[in-house]
């Protein structure tokens, strides 16, 4: 009859750790000693050499630990510091930009206005630059404002795909959305936290961060949008108002408000890369109605 | 006695003259540092039992470090260094407190 296995054979590997944790040598060489060989020649020396190894690879160890530990510190506090300077660069930067553009605007005026048919295309062009977001706006509207509130206790949350992370936390979905629903009821102009939208303007989140045409925003995010008086009633009876009902349950706080008059800027990222106005086409042929009026 | 003496100029040495690691070795200094505890604390062990041998002792460190750094070193060629580690780690972690757990009878009898 053949001996009934063990039934712990399966997991022989994981049962010998634990009971081989004392390494055979030492019983090997104790019953060596019992039956009179002698002991280990040098036997004080070696054991002295090995644990100074021993001690030197622990301070080695301990040091290198700690070593390591303000050095990775430190780099993180070097970047973080370079990541200030470049962005405080380029904001210096991006305001000398506007300012320029502020007088370049203003000597290409003053040198239309000399002809009528120059101060006809001044019009036309500050229009199209209005119109685009090349160049800033004035004028009536609204703004609604996005506040994220932090969780006091996520825990009540018992819903396993609304992870703590995106409760209460503005995505750039919501903010495309409310943006979208904005241009819906009749916006003219939009801008979000001071940042122009302009036909290439992308809403996207890069980490945490809600990125206006790669510029990262911090909240709380604020949409202003110039337009007709009906907008707001528009904007908060229609899709937009009952998705900031639904952000609410999440969180999120939202107030939507008349502004008598609003200032927008000019969009800082305004460039073709691809696209050129064709030749055949004078730049001021643009399909206006002013334009047309004109015998010439 | 000798063998504190050794112990103590190990750490005095590795104090003062805070030898500098070089960049290719340094991922196996922590697998080694197990490595060695677990050499230790065997040593320790054998020595509450009565059956210590020095030669086995320091030959287990010798070759426990080195092994545990071969097999890192096969790891990270594989593409599978960290896992191994981990292996490693496991394994001597449990042998660690196996011994410890000995030794604790051996002192306390508890």
């Amino acid at each position: 009859m053949p001996e009934i296995p063990r039934r712990d054979a399966s997991m022989v590997l994981l049962t010998s750790l634990g009971e081989d944790s004392l390494d055979a040598g030492y019983a090997r060489a104790a019953a060596r000693r019992r039956h009179g060989a002698p002991p280990a020649r040098h036997g004080r020396v070696i054991l002295a050499a090995g644990l100074v190894a021993i001690g030197l690879l622990l301070t080695t160890a301990a040091a290198e630990a700690r070593d390591r530990a303000p050095a990775t510190a430190q780099a993180r506090s070097e970047l973080v510091n370079e990541i200030e300077d470049r962005t405080e660069t380029n904001d210096r930067l991006e305001t000398t930009l506007a300012t320029e553009r502020l007088a370049v605007s203003d000597a290409r005026r003053t040198g239309l206005r000399i002809t009528a048919q120059g101060s006809r295309l001044a019009r036309v062009l500050a229009t199209l630059e209005s119109t685009t977001g090349a160049g800033g706006v004035t004028g009536p509207g609204m703004s609604v404002t996005l506040t994220q509130v932090t969780p006091d206790d996520s825990g009540t949350d018992d819903d396993p795909r609304t992870t703590e992370a995106t409760e209460g936390r503005v995505s750039d979905r919501d903010l495309q959305t409310v943006v979208n629903e904005v241009w819906a009821a009749g916006a003219e102009a939009v801008s979000v936290n001071e940042q122009r939208l302009t036909a290439l303007s992308a809403i996207r989140s890069a980490g945490e961060a809600i990125l206006v045409d790669f510029r990262p925003l911090s909240p709380p995010y604020e949409v202003q949008a110039v337009g007709p008086p009906s907008m707001r009633s528009a904007f908060v009876g229609g899709f937009g108002g009952s998705y900031l009902q639904v952000l609410r349950d999440y969180g999120i706080e939202f107030t939507v408000e008349d502004r008598g008059e609003l200032v927008l800027p000019a969009s800082a990222g305004l460039r073709l890369r691809y696209a050129t106005t064709p030749n055949d086409v004078p730049s001021g042929a643009t399909p206006d109605p002013r334009d047309r009026t004109s015998p010439q | 006695m000798i063998a504190a003496i050794g112990l103590v100029l190990g750490i005095v040495a590795g104090l003062f003259l805070e030898p500098t690691v070089p960049t290719w070795l340094q991922p196996y200094l922590p697998i080694a540092v197990v490595a060695a505890l677990d050499a230790v604390f065997g040593g320790l062990r054998a020595l509450l039992d009565g059956i210590f041998d020095d030669r086995v002792f320091v030959v287990s460190f010798v070759a426990n470090v080195l092994v545990a750094a071969v097999i890192v070193y096969l790891g990270d060629q594989l593409g599978v260094g960290s896992q191994l580690s981990t292996g490693v780690v496991v394994v001597l972690g449990i042998r660690i407190f196996a011994n410890a757990a000995a030794i604790r009878r051996h002192l306390f009898s508890a």
